[in-house]
């Protein structure tokens, strides 16, 4: 599904998604309690893919969203991880805005050797797995044959920020350069970075179209401004954009409709006006918090339709959050299943819906209204999402899961592959083919490695 | 229904209101216990005399017989609208009620503009400060500033400034050992007493003129200060959380547009009738502030006029409140009109 091609000559992994999310986390630092509301997750996102994340309220969905968009506020802070932004316009962009804070990896290839620098790393106490992302563990590692065998390449050691140990690089540094395609580090971007990054690039839409507008200003004033700092359009030219966006979302009588308010607008209309002010930012990357919970199914139908128009028209790679499993069968190619800040599966669509691994998924489908009509009570998931406190060490589903047995309280489940490539399941009955006590040590030993990622 | 049909039928509703805020005023003062004519004469009163002033205030007829209240009603809001407001028989006997008013209207039209001024200026950019930066000390020592503000009586507060304000040459002498005196700090000023407002266009009669008005000022405004203050900060606390700078966040504005395009304007719609309140405060309080700092404004003249039963005199001043407050109230719908598009009469 990438735009990108590889070029065969490149030594270099290069990472074909638009957006990859690694090991991202996102805290809430309380009197009471270090709430941990998204745990060490990982995904991608292609172009002209949607993704859908679900999850009961509380499961951090949103939060993932704010993270990935920077808009997390005190108490909260990403405190690891890494959101890397594959844009190639962008990367140019901000590296010409931000040259002091880019990271040429060409660069970096000619003046250092590859192999010196996972000497050092090591040297300095890093763990072998813990540098080659969990593909060797032993202890006697060669550094020489690990750059050698391009297990770990200087894209790696940028990726991970370990050429900011070596001081190669500054901490600060969030745009990277590198033959095919570079990417934008959002967990290390200012403030002031992120908001070029903001919009153009990514942009967001929220739950309540009702309130996401300013009641204060005309819808057209709103869209125009994006359209200025995005498109950089003034006066009349940005008027007909606006104009011409509200059309392109399906607003009957658009030049009439950019003079007026937002309470003068309906729900529908109000979230079709939220999605063009969105389109207006020219994004790569759409996130749609909920965008249709607030509105009635007819409507919500409509925006799902105009939804997945925008994005064939425009290859726009969205990112869709909702806690209804039928929404997510509508619209999505790739779901993502989170529970309590973990996620708990992954898979393509039609494999999720007709092979569910993990029990909380499984759950999930079962509690989907008019699927066991036969049935006077609606299937629940028993109890609610725990507050994720402390550090995982157990299953954080355990407690509500129907099939959890002794080694549920002691081991942490780490995301495994189940059937095919592209799904998998953190949960200690899987993978399905090994005996129990060959996959629980497949979890702790996985465990081991992730863990020394988190800070 | 616009927004400026609105605004429109709220002006016109402003007659009736007045009119009815008159007839009260009618009622209080001629069926009222007070007697006119011996607040006028005394207890010892010329018989003769005191027929001639009870036709001349259209209370009886020339043969002695009482007028009807009805006629009386009539005869009073005649004159109101018509401006002729009679004259005083007790506090400046023989004046006309309009000249004394025009005469004092100055001084306190003064002392309003800087109370207003001071609250405004301090205590709304007090608000919006400690409101975007939430929880931290400036925050914390604004918020508490703002209950002191708020908490502190103004008449107990003009006694206490004024008294302070009088002896502070001793008391800067006895406490840093340096005599400071407010009185000859830049120009000489009385702390009590009415200065001149003649030629403000004079740059040291305007100091001195600002310099005199200020603690009166101060006191007046204090109240109001601390209101503005913390209502602006909760409103602001309350926009920057809202759903719509979240959006306006993630199209990737930048702070400074958000606060004052999407955050400022959002704020001020609760801080209009807090503003506007304290023109009702105003007037309550420069009866009080000018008592004390014994200043020759509107305020001061209320008061004697209603101690001393000049009854004319304290209708012509009610009259002018009463039209005062509904410009206040004409004023806080235009700001409402202007700021908010969804004000109007028939919204669902």
């Amino acid at each position: 599904m990438s735009m990108h091609s590889h070029s065969p000559a490149s030594v270099d992994r290069t990472d074909d998604a638009l957006l990859t999310v690694e090991n991202l986390q996102t805290s809430f630092f309380t009197d009471k309690e270090t709430i941990r509301a998204v745990d060490s997750i990982s995904f991608e996102i292609d172009r002209g893919e949607t993704v859908g994340i679900v999850g009961e309220s509380g499961s951090g969905k949103s939060v993932t969203a704010r993270s990935i968009m920077g808009l997390i506020d005190a108490p909260g802070r990403v405190v690891g991880g890494s959101v890397r932004f594959n844009d190639a316009e962008t990367v140019e962009r901000l590296a010409r805005q931000y040259p002091d804070r880019t990271i040429d990896v060409d660069e970096l290839r000619t003046e250092h050797d590859v192999a010196d620098c996972i000497e050092q790393l090591l040297e300095q106490g890093v763990s072998p797995a813990k540098l080659t992302d969990g593909e060797q563990d032993r202890s006697d590692v060669d550094p020489v044959e690990l750059a050698r065998e391009d297990i770990v390449t200087m894209r790696d050691l940028v990726e991970r920020r370990f050429t900011d140990e070596l001081g190669i690089t500054e901490k600060s540094a969030f745009v990277v350069r590198d033959t095919d395609g570079g990417y934008v580090d959002a967990t290390h971007a200012s403030e002031d970075a992120f908001r070029k990054l903001r919009g153009r690039g990514i942009s967001m839409i929220f739950q309540d179209p009702l309130t996401s507008l300013n009641p204060v200003y005309t819808v057209g004033n709103q869209i125009k401004e994006a359209i200025r700092l995005h498109q950089g359009l003034q006066g009349t030219e940005a008027h007909e954009e606006a104009i011409r966006l509200l059309e392109a979302v399906s607003i009957p009588d658009a030049h009439r409709r950019v003079d007026e308010y937002p309470h003068e607008f309906s729900g529908g209309m109000r979230q079709r006006a939220v999605i063009a002010m969105a389109l207006a930012c020219k994004p790569e990357l759409l996130i749609c918090d909920e965008p249709t919970t607030a509105l009635d199914v007819t409507i919500q139908a409509q925006i799902l339709e105009l939804l997945m128009e925008i994005q064939d028209d425009r290859d726009l790679a969205i990112m869709f959050i909702t806690h209804d499993m039928g929404v997510i069968a509508e619209i999505a190619d790739q779901v993502n299943v989170m529970y309590a800040g973990e996620l708990v599966e992954k898979a393509p669509v039609g494999a999720l819906f007709d092979a569910p691994k993990h029990p909380y998924t499984q759950g999930l489908l079962e509690s989907i209204p008019g699927r066991h009509p036969e049935e006077d009570r609606l299937r629940t998931i028993e109890g609610d999402v725990p507050t994720p406190n402390e550090q995982p060490t157990y299953c954080r589903f355990a407690p509500r899961c129907p099939e959890a047995f002794d080694a549920c309280e002691v081991v942490h489940p780490e995301n495994v592959g189940v059937g095919d490539a592209e799904h998998t399941a953190a949960c200690l009955l899987y993978p399905e083919e090994l005996p129990t006590d060959e996959a629980l040590e497949q979890h702790r030993s996985l465990g081991a490695t992730d863990g020394g990622d988190q800070r | 229904m616009s927004r400026w049909q609105y605004f429109l039928r709220r002006v016109v509703l402003a007659v009736p209101v007045v009119f009815f805020a008159m007839s009260l005023v009618f009622l209080v003062i001629r069926a009222g216990p007070r007697d006119p004519v011996a607040a006028a004469l005394g207890q010892n009163q010329n018989p003769e005399i005191a027929h001639r002033m009870r036709v001349q205030m259209g209370i009886i007829n020339p043969d002695g017989t009482p007028v009807p209240l009805w006629e009386q009603y009539i005869d009073f809001m005649t004159d109101l609208v018509t401006l002729s407001l009679g004259q005083t028989w007790v506090i400046n006997r023989g004046a006309s009620v309009l000249d004394l008013i025009i005469a004092r209207a100055p001084i306190t039209i003064w002392l309003g503009f800087w109370s207003v001024l001071i609250a405004l200026l301090i205590g709304i950019p007090l608000g919006f400060y400690a409101g975007l930066r939430p929880n931290t000390f400036p925050d914390y020592f604004a918020s508490f500033g703002g209950i002191v503000w708020r908490a502190m009586p103004n008449f107990w507060l003009a006694i206490i400034l004024s008294s302070v304000l009088v002896s502070s040459e001793g008391l800067t002498e006895d406490l840093i050992g340096v005599p400071l005196s407010w009185s000859d700090f830049l120009i000489e000023t009385d702390v009590i007493g009415t200065a001149s407002l003649a030629n403000l266009g004079d740059p040291v009669s305007l100091i001195a003129a600002v310099k005199w008005i200020l603690p009166p000022a101060i006191v007046l405004g204090s109240a109001s200060m601390g209101n503005e203050m913390r209502i602006g900060r909760t409103a602001v606390l309350e926009t920057i959380n809202s759903a719509y700078v979240e959006t306006a966040r993630a199209k990737g504005l930048g702070r400074r547009v958000i606060v004052w395009k999407h955050v400022f304007r959002n704020a001020l719609i609760p801080l209009v009738p807090v503003i506007s309140s304290e023109a009702f405060v105003l007037i309550g309080g420069s009866v009080l502030v000018e008592t004390v700092f014994a200043i020759n404004g509107l305020g001061k003249l209320t008061f004697d006029a209603v101690k001393q039963g000049d009854l004319a005199l304290a209708g012509g001043l009610l009259f002018v409140f009463a039209i005062f407050l509904q410009i206040v109230n004409i004023v806080q719908d235009l700001l409402y009109t202007l700021i908010d598009p969804r004000i109007g009469y028939d919204q669902s």
